[in-house]
């Protein structure tokens, strides 16, 4: 039985789930530090990024391939460090790094409006504004429930099931008739017939403030009520303090 | 060429509909980031970290919407995204807000500071095996020292008491 044999994508897609769900387990903060722990967690996160890569479609070019590859990679791993990590300032920056790999992700998709968009109003805006929160109310050293976690292997396997169905219905979903053409044929064509890529931020503009005008303004009012309440929730708070106080 | 692995082989109806490989891969990419986002906000108890997770949600709903509007050849998706933007940057800044003020009454961003909120059939949660001490030192770069050292000011000494 050849190694291709025995790895049907069935058991591939089994063991890239359940390793992802034992390492998730292994590298949740758990209270007490164990180096053992940390490697068997990291290399199983490896063989199950492994898995999942090769439960992929394959593109049509190499290079096509390794840039997915690349922008993937690093929004995965710098996002599973985001929740991993114990220090709150090292998972927002690790945050960070993740919407750089998202962005590259959107442009590789071809939204190359909401890739550029997400760098400026996620990185540079709320990131910018989660760091300082973080600085304003950060206790001393690493605090005892930044290294303790809520039910660290019920959350690990549901997670892992959930990504485990999603991935398995994004399989079905492409499915092709079975008496296809070899998979590798299609792709080259349909990767370049991407409907959307001509004069592309234009055309999302005329959409936007045509057919969603008054989403668009709904949005603006959104975004004053959200000021306003911020505003009111901090002077309030802050005088029924004085109140309380007094 | 490596006989590709193929998920299609699982389908038992065989008759979705054909969605390029770039699609499907960025399906799954934005499902990953969607299930690391739920295992930090089940775990974490950060409450900033727990804002984190579910940002990291919303940036796997972000991808998923911009493949699926790929594939249609349709800008809902994209649209759905720009909103999805805005909206969260309104949840942050209500829930910054709403995130000092928890932290100005207990002093702590831990999320089980407020469990007498929780419901009455439900259990307390009790930290019995919480470690006191930081296992994990922090590494500082080390630099050499310059200069003298600042004389101290006592008045500014005081109002950094609370720091």
């Amino acid at each position: 039985m050849t190694l291709a044999e025995l790895l049907t994508p069935g058991r591939l897609l089994a063991g890239a789930v359940t390793a992802s769900a034992i390492s998730l387990w292994l590298l949740l903060p758990r209270g007490r530090e164990s180096g053992t722990a940390r490697w068997l967690g990291t290399l199983l996160g490896i063989a199950a990024l492994a898995g999942l890569a090769c439960a992929g479609r394959r593109l049509g070019s190499l290079g096509e391939e390794g840039v997915f590859l690349t922008v993937s990679l690093v929004a995965v791993v710098s996002g599973a460090a985001t929740v991993l990590t114990r220090s709150p300032v090292y998972s927002a920056i690790w945050f960070a790094m993740c919407l750089l790999g998202v962005a590259g992700v959107l442009l590789v998709l071809g939204a190359q409006f909401l890739g550029v968009a997400t760098i400026v109003v996620y990185a540079g805006a709320i990131l910018v504004m989660f760091l300082f929160v973080l600085m304003l109310a950060q206790p001393a050293g690493l605090a005892p429930y930044d290294r303790v976690s809520n039910e660290p292997f019920l959350s690990a396997v549901t997670a892992a099931v959930l990504l485990g169905l999603l991935t398995l219905s994004i399989g079905r979903l492409s499915a092709e008739p079975v008496s296809a053409a070899p998979v590798s044929a299609a792709p080259i064509a349909a990767v370049s017939a991407d409907p959307l890529a001509e004069n592309h931020v234009a055309r999302l503009g005329a959409e936007l403030f045509g057919r969603h005008l008054v989403s668009v303004e709904a949005a603006g009012v959104l975004l004053l009520v959200a000021l306003v309440g911020a505003i009111a929730v901090v002077s309030r708070g802050e005088t029924a303090g004085r109140e309380g106080s007094r | 060429m490596m006989p590709a692995v193929q998920l299609a082989t699982l389908a038992v109806i065989a008759d979705g509909p054909a969605i390029d490989g770039l699609t499907a891969n960025g399906l799954i990419v934005g499902a990953i980031l969607f299930a690391l986002g739920l295992a930090g906000i089940l775990t974490r108890r950060n409450l900033i970290v727990m804002f984190l997770c579910a940002e990291l949600m919303l940036q796997g709903i972000s991808v998923s919407l911009v493949a699926w509007s790929r594939h249609h050849g349709d800008w809902g998706g994209q649209m759905l995204v720009i909103f999805v933007l805005t909206v969260a940057a309104c949840e942050a800044a209500i829930a910054l807000v709403l995130v000092l003020g928890a932290f100005a009454r207990t002093g702590r961003l831990d999320s089980q500071a407020w469990q007498s909120l929780r419901e009455d059939n439900l259990p307390r949660v009790v930290d019995h095996a919480l470690p006191s001490i930081d296992t994990a030192a922090a590494k500082w770069p080390k630099l050499t020292p310059a200069g003298v050292l600042p004389e101290t000011d006592e008045d500014e000494l005081l109002e950094r008491e609370h720091v």
